[in-house]
């Protein structure tokens, strides 16, 4: 055999400035270096309650935001180098291209360093992670969306896609609970919506309050007056850990699938690539797998709920 | 495969002849046990080890590594580049090799490969060496015992020789160049059957083989079983930081003393460690020493064949020595044999 020689060690680079010249689509652009975030810019900041901020971003790069096309349910990261890196659902439609909205709540370092940060400043963005909503599969059906809190961020995305292609659904009901009324988000909006006939609009707070005339009580009330055609719909859920288990359960009641009711998880993330270990749940990824699984699926999670 | 022999006494030409073209990183003898380490000097590596206490895993995921540089002020990137040498690690056994085989599961063959892994791996020799088990060793439970890819080149000792399976040319033509290899004979092939016979009848005994481990572990999750391993936990994560497979890590920014420039970084971590499923608000969604213990046991035994089809667990043993709590995958074992057993009703 011939010998093959190598010189003495030498030092390599796993990627070079050159190597990261924007790609052409996305797949060659997570190739290059999927921690890579992406420079995006502020374009406008919006004020949604007090802890809540909604923000609108532009990837500065035509051509990597050219390639960068999300589905309602998925997430990015967003970096504020310093400080740290967190997921954040996206919160807007995919119908608004160029631009994607996120809503932030101030919870820790890196949310509350992005709160401080103005209209025209950089972050990083990478992404967009995980597995959606199944938006083209819900078409044709009715669907029914329960959102709790913060829950509303991601199904928002969700929400203004099928307004933007309101005909290709059939019945749309929407289930929101907020603590108080100043913690509605997007209150404006919905507000117009609950006297659109082609939504049906369910707002709820937890607690009676002075600035209040509309329901209280759990999203869970909601289930007692739904008319629900158990074969014919889509569910999908969003909130915090403890509100899953009861919805979910209503919603079986109504005799909806499994299979065709949705949910998306919360877990402690720092890669959103089916990495680091720290969205674990049984055998599943929640940035992988999900943060969406349906109900059939999240059974079969050891640990899911 | 590629059959060769060579005998004993060529070895350290042909560790010399790495040496001079590579990085080299062998087993030596430390204070406390062998450790794979840069060697320079062919009379320091030691071939002769049951186990070491850490695992080849540390040439390819560093236990911290600079991701990126920045510059904070401007929030963008300044630097991707990292270093990375040729090197060969030379004596690995075949647990090890198969431990490298699962992290490539997760780190290559993976929806988004990881670049940093996957250039050192590219840039590095593995050369297995054949072993006898110790005690603490399990690996033919879990079909680790042999390294049937993943090693460049492996040694089998046979007497006064080692017959090697060739697997890469860039090791083969180290061996040509070096040594003086010949075609393996008939009475070759024997002492190689009967050295593996060998091996096999030398593993532990005591440490059963549980066929139906998937299914008991989903049934004995709220098992009181794990509240005693949780109760006796340190969460010093010493176990991860020895496993060969425990791959998980986290991310966080560093900035520089000037407050202008910083890095990102990975670390390793553990799912021992209480804050790892806890997030913004106070919720911990493993909370207790025991869900987290039952958890990486789970991820071991279970979880990880559900997602890529091998257990995560290569028998290595290393967290047997490494866990002051006693609390490693052959208690585990022994428990679900136990739990069997009494549903047979033996
Ligand atoms: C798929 C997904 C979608 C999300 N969508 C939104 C959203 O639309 N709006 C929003 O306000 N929040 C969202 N979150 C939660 C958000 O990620 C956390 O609030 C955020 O990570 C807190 O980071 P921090 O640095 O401000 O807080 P710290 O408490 O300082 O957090 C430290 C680190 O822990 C990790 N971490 C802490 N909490 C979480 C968490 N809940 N989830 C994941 N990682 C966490 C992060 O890596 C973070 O950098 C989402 C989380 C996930 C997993
Ligand atoms: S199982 Fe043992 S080694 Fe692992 S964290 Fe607990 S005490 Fe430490
Ligand atoms: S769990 Fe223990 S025995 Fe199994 S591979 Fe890891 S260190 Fe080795
Ligand atoms: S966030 Fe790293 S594995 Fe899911």
């Amino acid at each position: 055999m011939e010998s093959r020689k190598r010189t003495a060690p030498t030092t390599l680079s796993v990627m070079t400035e050159q190597s990261f010249t924007p790609p052409l689509t996305g797949e060659e652009m997570m190739a290059a270096n999927p921690y890579r975030p992406w420079s995006a810019r502020i374009t406008s900041i919006t004020p949604l309650t007090e802890k809540e901020t909604l923000f609108e971003m532009r990837i500065i790069d035509d051509r990597v935001r050219e390639a960068f096309h999300h589905h309602p349910g998925q997430f990015v990261c967003v970096s504020i180098f310093g400080v740290g890196e967190v997921p954040i659902s996206i919160s807007s439609s995919p119908s608004k291209s160029g631009f994607i909205e996120i809503c932030v709540r101030r919870a820790g370092e890196v949310t509350t360093a992005l709160h401080n940060m103005q209209c025209g400043d950089i972050v990083g963005l990478r992404g967009p992670y995980g597995t959606p909503f199944p938006f083209e599969e819900m078409k044709g059906h009715d669907v029914l969306l329960v959102a709790g809190g913060l829950g509303i961020a991601p199904l928002r995305s969700l929400i203004n896609n099928i307004h933007d292609q309101r005909s290709e659904f059939e019945k749309v009901t929407i289930v929101y609970g907020a603590k108080t009324p100043g913690e509605i988000m997007f209150r404006q909006q919905f507000e117009q919506w609950s006297h659109r006939p082609d939504f049906d609009f369910y707002l709820t707070i937890d607690k009676p309050h002075p600035d209040w005339t509309g329901h209280v009580g759990m999203v869970t009330e909601a289930f007692k007056t739904l008319e629900v055609d158990a074969d014919n719909t889509y569910g999908a859920i969003c909130g915090p850990p403890v509100m899953y288990r009861f919805v979910v359960e209503e919603m079986a009641k109504k005799g909806i699938s499994y299979d065709r009711i949705f949910m998306s998880f919360e877990r402690h993330m720092k890669c959103g690539m089916g990495r680091c270990g720290h969205c674990q749940i049984g055998h599943q990824y929640v940035c992988l797998d999900g943060p969406v699984f349906n109900y059939w699926e999240a059974k079969n999670i050891q640990g899911s709920m | 495969m590629l059959y060769r022999v060579i005998d004993t006494d060529e070895l350290s030409s042909l560790i010399r002849g790495f040496m001079d073209d590579y990085e080299f990183i062998a087993p030596v003898k430390a204070d406390r046990g062998y450790v794979f380490e840069v060697v320079d000097d062919p009379s320091k590596v030691e071939l002769d080890y049951v186990t070491t206490i850490t695992s080849p895993k540390k040439y390819f995921l560093p236990s911290e590594e600079v991701l990126m540089r920045y510059s904070a002020e401007e929030n963008e990137i300044t630097d991707y580049s990292v270093d990375i040498k040729p090197r060969v690690i030379f004596g690995v056994h075949p647990c090890d090799i198969n431990a490298l085989n699962r992290l490539d599961l997760v780190y290559k063959d993976a929806p988004y490969p990881d670049p940093y892994y996957i250039k050192r791996r590219e840039n590095t020799l593995i050369i297995g060496m054949s072993c006898m088990p110790g005690p603490n060793c399990f690996c033919n439970l879990f079909g680790t015992d042999e390294a049937r890819m993943g090693a460049d080149m492996f040694m089998q000792k046979i007497g006064d020789k080692y017959i090697i399976s060739l697997s890469s040319v860039e090791a083969s033509s180290t061996l040509e160049r070096y040594c003086n290899p010949q075609r393996a004979t008939d009475e070759d092939r024997k002492e190689f059957r009967r050295a593996t016979r060998e091996r096999e009848a030398a593993f532990n005994k005591d440490i059963p083989h549980v066929q139906e481990i998937a299914m008991m572990m989903d049934v004995f999750h709220r098992d009181e079983f794990w509240t005693e391993l949780g109760n006796r936990c340190q969460s010093c994560s010493a176990c991860a930081s020895v496993c060969p497979t425990c791959f998980c890590f986290d991310i966080f920014d560093r900035l520089d003393p000037d407050g202008k420039n910083g890095s990102r970084i990975r670390s390793w971590d553990a799912c021992t460690s209480p804050e790892f499923a806890l997030v913004a608000g106070g919720h911990n969604f493993r909370g207790d020493n025991r869900r987290r213990v039952r958890h990486r046991f789970y991820h071991k035994l279970n979880g990880f064949t559900g997602s890529h089809d091998y257990q995560l667990c290569v028998g290595c043993g290393r967290c047997v020595t490494a866990c002051k709590a006693n609390i490693n995958p052959i208690e585990v074992l022994k428990f679900f044999d136990r739990k069997g057993a009494e549903q047979d009703g033996e």
